[in-house]
């Protein structure tokens, strides 16, 4: 590069795209780093990693694992399964790959917790193979704003898979207005006494823990009035009812189950269980929301998208989907709805696992996920027409997924924050209508 | 993985801001707008100067050789302008052409004129009946001796009115098969006509009886559909980059006007309505931005890149489209003053919506990447 007359900068013969022939230069030519990849590519030291995790599931991963298109159809003993590997995994310190490993985490870089994530998801499963939202979303939380103490007493058995967590966020009145939660911790003496209902919880076959919020101050300022408890399940005072909804909503490889409604009557929490200082709460929110609301990004791809096009394009009683030509440009449509869904996720996959500043991109990300999900579901109807609304054996598609499809999406649209939320989310980073541009949540 | 630029990208990048910044500011595109022809005057010799016509064609043939992730970073800049002219058509689409489909005599020949600026290609393809399918292209020349006759109508030609050479798929005496002709923009016969209206620099172009000589027929006669293609599949993501672009600008625009302009007592980017807007601006912007990233990772790789192709085409097409309307949306009236300078972007985004394929089209040829028919 030189400069030019107008003062920009030329290209010259030396800037191109193979570099290999380029002679030292007393000119500043910056070497050519890296082109831009989106490939997942192994290493040698990444290729043996995969292998030792490939072979580590094939010995680990328990026989009769099952993989039921409806996950409240998952039974307690297909559940106790996963849990036995997620303890194998934690173990290993893959339960929770990214966190430091004087927590029970793995201390591994970016590249292998997507093998890691690769690996599992090549036998259906996610990580962790079971729903743990408080373990997925707390402990990167309890990290944060957590005491060195804390951080030792809770994350450990969250990272070797010894306690499940739920997450407890949403209550009857109070879904999209976080900030306007109900339940309350009082505290009396070395507890918190919390009374209140928490609803949309968890899973099947319940949990250890629970990261819940809640209002300390019943006379505070809003916003300022708040804390995060990490509550024991088997406290008295605890009861747990199942909720009856269409489905579970977008916990695909984890096999949730159903969603709960807490109830808590004079529970009595250890106060050292308060994670982030009394009525710090809205703070240590922006740090467990970011990562609810897609900041992390997700590598998996929208499996059910990839298999309906293989139904489509194989032929039922002579003819495939696929022959039809408006039949044909509907899955074109599907194909690129789920493409830009997978490339948001990978951006947002890169970003945080280089720990490049971020923006709307978590909240963008989750609002495509959810309205492309809804809008895939609705051209799955039109293209294959009412069969993708039975699971029967022999009508519906896939074993019954496409239905389950049907339903999740829709459900899918509102946990981890409407899309309405994600909006205004992505408005206020953006900085519409405003000077300053809203930070991101704080995530390690 | 890695999705970031490069060290020669964003030089790359940071010298085309530069540029669009100074010698293309919203003052001097305008000018361009009112009286397209200058554009060359006042634009090609300095884009020539900073080397961008060479970038796509290997330094064998007088170029640089860069990657097309690098090209992509220079148009996805010009864009943000937009910065209006046949750097695409000529140094891009029409260089890419001539590597995949001339002789290597007609590389030497034509390619560092092209590279250096003095050559301006433009790819006169589509015809009446429009459409960039082998089957839409009819136009007949015949064989004359040693050379041939060619007589007809291309229209819809992107960037003609600035070219000294014109690239035109034919089929010889009625065959089914496609030669590709050059053909001297000023040659006897050849009359160029711009079109009026909304849209810049998409202009008829007449044959009447124009001799063309046997070396200037691209390669060898009747296989050039196959060339062209590859040429057009390594071009379209350069285009769709430029669109990029395009959606950045526009999105920038309107981000900027929801904090400055005042209604109801509040900048109107506090209403929600007003904040869904944006959202849709900044949606299609990365939509396009990183389907666009991809396919070029793809053929940059020598991957399997098709489908990514017509997706990035499919979407980044109408992305600026759709960019474009939404920014109209926040602005309301004044977006619609053209002095204001977000009509140049309306205008280019339909301008491009059909170039080298409107989505309809690449959706259809993704039906055949999917192997769904």
């Amino acid at each position: 590069m030189r400069e030019s007359r107008n003062g920009s900068l030329i290209l010259d013969s030396r800037v191109r795209g193979n570099d290999a022939n380029r002679a030292p230069s007393a000119h500043a030519i910056p070497a050519r780093t890296h082109a831009m990849n989106f490939a997942i590519e192994d290493s040698p030291q990444q290729s043996a990693f995969r292998a030792e995790v490939r072979a580590w599931l094939e010995k680990n991963s328990p026989p009769g694992i099952e993989h039921s298109a409806d996950p409240c159809d998952m039974t307690l003993a297909q559940y106790q399964i996963r849990r036995s590997l997620g303890r194998g995994l934690g173990e290993m310190g893959w339960l929770y790959p990214t966190l430091p490993r004087q927590y029970g985490g793995g201390d591994l870089d970016a590249e292998k917790t997507v093998i890691l994530y690769d690996e599992m998801a090549r036998i259906g499963l996610s990580l962790p193979p079971y729903y743990d939202a408080g373990g997925r979303m707390g402990a990167p939380t309890i990290l944060v704003w957590g005491t060195e103490e804390q951080k030792k007493r809770f994350l450990p058995p969250i990272c070797r898979g010894q306690v499940r967590t739920w997450q407890l966020l949403t209550e009857p009145a109070a879904g999209s207005d976080l900030a306007g939660i109900k339940t309350t911790a009082i505290r009396d003496g070395d507890a918190y006494v919390v009374n209140g209902q928490k609803v949309f919880v968890g899973s099947s076959h319940g949990a250890d823990q629970s990261w819940a919020i809640v209002v300390t101050d019943p006379k505070g300022e809003r916003h300022k009035n708040l804390s995060w408890l990490m509550i024991p399940m088997d406290l008295p005072g605890i009861s747990v009812a199942p909720m009856d909804l269409l489905a579970t909503g977008g916990e695909g490889g984890s096999g949730s189950g159903v969603k709960n409604t807490v109830f808590f009557d004079n529970v009595r929490v250890p106060a050292d269980h308060l994670v982030g200082g009394e009525n710090n709460g809205w703070k240590v929110a922006t740090t467990h929301l970011e990562m609810e609301h897609g900041g992390a990004g997700r590598l998996a791809d929208r499996r059910v998208v990839y298999e309906f096009l293989d139904f489509c394009r194989k032929p039922l009683d002579g003819h495939a989907i696929a022959d039809d030509p408006d039949a044909r440009a509907e899955l074109v449509e599907m194909f690129i709805e789920a493409e830009i869904t997978r490339l948001f996720a990978l951006r947002n996959h890169w970003l945080s696992h280089t720990g490049q500043p971020r923006s709307y991109e978590g909240s963008q990300y989750s609002l495509r996920r959810k309205l492309s999900g809804l809008d895939i579901a609705e051209r799955m109807l039109r293209i294959a027409g009412p069969r993708v609304l039975t699971k029967d054996e022999r009508w519906g598609p896939l074993k019954g997924t496409v239905e389950y499809f049907q339903r999740d999406a829709i459900t899918s649209l509102h946990p981890g924050a409407t899309t309405d939320i994600q909006r205004v989310i992505m408005a206020r980073r953006i900085g519409v209508g405003r000077r300053e541009r809203e930070k991101a949540g704080t995530v390690r | 993985m890695d999705l970031s630029l490069d060290d020669t990208q964003q030089l790359i990048q940071e010298s085309a801001r530069d540029f669009v910044r100074n010698a293309c500011n919203r003052d001097a595109l305008l000018k361009l707008d009112r009286n397209p022809a200058e554009t060359m005057t006042m634009l090609w010799p300095k884009l020539a100067e900073l080397g961008w016509s060479g970038m796509a064609i290997p330094e064998q043939y007088g170029g640089t050789g860069n990657s097309l992730t690098d090209v992509a970073v220079l148009f996805e800049e010009l864009g943000t302008g937009p910065v209006p002219g046949p750097l695409f058509s000529s140094a891009v689409l029409g260089a890419h052409i001539l590597l995949e489909a001339a002789t290597d005599a007609q590389k030497q020949a034509w390619l560092p004129a092209v590279a250096s600026g003095e050559k301006v290609l433009a790819l006169a393809l589509t015809e009446a009946q429009y459409g960039w399918s082998p089957e839409q292209v009819r136009m007949a020349a015949r064989q004359d001796g040693s050379s041939l006759t060619v007589s007809g109508t291309k229209v819809m030609v992107h960037d003609a009115l600035h070219a000294t050479d014109l690239l035109v798929p034919v089929r010889v005496d009625g065959g089914s098969a496609h030669s590709l002709l050059r053909v001297d923009a000023k040659a006897k016969g050849v009359s160029i006509r711009a079109l009026d209206g909304f849209l810049t620099a998409v202009c008829e172009v007449v044959f009447d009886n124009v001799r063309v000589s046997k070396d200037d027929i691209v390669g060898e006669p009747g296989t050039a559909w196959a060339p062209m293609q590859r040429a057009l599949l390594r071009a379209v993501p350069v285009l769709c980059a430029y669109k990029v672009g395009g959606c950045r600008a526009v999105f920038d625009m309107s981000v900027e006007y929801s904090r400055e302009r005042s209604q109801f007592g509040q900048a109107i980017g506090r209403f929600q309505r007003v904040q869904d807007h944006v959202i849709h601006i900044v949606n299609y912007l990365d939509s396009a931005r990183w389907t666009t990233y991809e396919a070029l990772y793809k053929l940059d790789s020598g991957l399997d890149a098709a489908s990514s192709v017509h997706v990035a085409k499919s979407v980044a097409s109408e992305s600026y489209m759709r960019a474009c309307d939404f920014a109209h949306e926040v602005h309301a009236g004044i977006g619609v003053v053209r002095e204001y300078g977000l009509t140049l972007h309306t205008k280019m985004s339909r301008t491009l919506y059909h170039c080298l394929g409107g989505p309809k089209a690449h959706r259809r040829q993704l039906e055949r990447a999917l192997k769904l028919c």
